[in-house]
């Protein structure tokens, strides 16, 4: 189901409105810095996959299909596509560079982190690091859970329940987000 | 189908759509399942509300600049789109007019060279007429002019008494010509035609059209012992001579 906001934003993209980026920024800029920033370890090679991802979005904008996909889902693909096609073009990453390291959760500088980035820091701290690595592993690895259990060497089973309980955990955050994101749209 | 339906979550297919890593066939069928399953439905918009809200706890405060660098390359892309479709629209103008001045030069081209062997042909045409008449001139001064040049003189027999007409015959040159004076009115189906017999055979000279011009001297093959006939024949001619309407003979 997509928001107002969501709404709105499609509508200045399809008419090739650049309002469309400023507001795409506004709302999902930090976000995807932090997925590019996920993904490639480096701030300014995050920083260039976010620019070069906006451009994706405004050039790619007329193949969005609010049918198939949430806005942000979008969003999130070409980011991280954008994010992992940089780390290979750099060619110089080994894998394991790719890899998600539990440590990378708590490496974040706390300078020029905004009051609602604040927030949903302590959100994530809700959420225990075994519970997070699946997670991590589901959302930005992709991996299937049988990967995940072979890379974490945990037990299939234990990787299905984790990730039972790190979605529950995440529920519990959504109230949150959704009122973030309502205050947003209000400020339109 | 609840199976079906379990088997496909329990696969990752959903996960991996979800952030994009399916190949195209695995999202075709993710697609379908989609569309076809509500359960599935439901699970997907359940994982996109997941990850948007698992992405926002990773958020990071972006530089300060970067949204001013973004903003400037989609507006320099958007320029340079937008002076490309006008170069782009300039250059297809400038493509056509110089596309249609090049079929309009390559048919003026076409034409005047048509024209040109045309007017060629033309003067070669010319050119060998007047070799003809310029020849047939000089042969004329030479009879006229040459001592031993006879004159005959050729009188129409009853039929045509009034035909008068002068044979000038040269046996060293071996040029014979006849100036055909007057020529008695015809009905009009009938004509006067030459004939001139040489060596044995009958040679077609042709029709006398009206006499325009008395002066003008008409070439007649040269033979010993030839004969030069004038008959009456149908209009149009005849392809052998009519003895029995020969009005005049001329042995020269």
């Amino acid at each position: 189901m997509s928001t107002l906001l969501e709404k709105h934003i499609v509508e200045l993209l399809k008419e090739s409105n650049d309002k469309a980026i400023s507001l795409l920024y506004e709302h999902y800029g930090d976000t995807l810095y932090g997925v590019a920033f996920k993904v490639v370890r480096n701030e300014e090679l995050a920083q260039d996959v976010v620019q070069e991802s906006f451009i994706k979005i405004w050039n790619k904008s007329h193949t969005y299909d609010a049918s198939k996909a949430k806005l942000f889902t979008w969003l999130f693909r070409i980011t991280r596509n954008t994010a992992i096609d940089k780390l290979r073009s750099i060619g110089n990453k080994s894998d394991r560079e790719i890899q998600m390291d539990v440590s990378d959760v708590y490496n974040l500088g706390v300078e020029g982190i905004q009051p609602e980035l604040m927030d949903m820091r302590k959100q994530l701290d809700k959420i225990e690091p075994k519970y997070q690595i699946v997670l991590e592993a589901l959302f930005f690895e992709g991996m299937t859970q049988q990967e995940a259990s072979e890379e974490l060497d945990i037990p299939l089973g234990t990787v299905k329940s984790r990730l039972k309980i790190g979605l529950r955990e995440l529920k519990k955050i959504y109230g949150a987000a959704s009122f973030v994101l309502f205050y947003l749209s209000q400020g339109l | 189908m609840k199976e079906k339906i379990h088997n496909f979550l329990e696969s990752d297919l959903l996960e991996k759509y979800l952030i994009g890593e399916t190949t195209l066939e695995e999202r075709h069928r993710v697609e379908r399942y989609i569309a076809m399953y509500p359960e599935i439905r439901e699970a997907y918009r359940e994982l996109e509300d997941n990850l948007e809200t698992f992405a926002r706890l990773y958020a990071r405060k972006a530089p300060e600049g970067l949204k001013n660098r973004i903003t400037l390359s989609i507006r320099n892309q958007q320029a340079g789109r937008k002076r490309f479709i006008r170069y782009a629209i300039a250059a297809s103008i400038a493509m056509l007019f110089f596309a249609t001045s090049s079929v309009f030069f390559w048919n003026q081209n076409q034409h005047l060279q048509q024209e040109n062997a045309m007017v060629t042909d033309q003067i070669r045409v010319l050119e060998a007429d007047m070799k003809e008449q310029l020849e047939d001139v000089r042969n004329q001064f030479i009879v006229l002019n040459n001592p031993g040049t006879r004159k005959y003189m050729v009188n129409g027999n009853k039929k045509a008494q009034e035909l008068k007409a002068i044979a000038y015959v040269n046996p060293i040159k071996k040029l014979s010509y006849i100036n055909v004076r007057n020529l008695p009115q015809l009905p009009e189906d009938q004509c006067y035609q030459m004939w001139a017999e040489v060596n044995g055979s009958m040679v077609n000279l042709g029709i006398l059209k009206d006499i325009q011009d008395k002066d003008k001297l008409m070439a007649l093959p040269y033979g010993e012992k030839a004969v030069g006939y004038i008959t009456i024949e149908p209009k149009g001619g005849n392809i052998a001579p009519s003895v029995q309407n020969i009005v005049a003979n001329i042995k020269y």
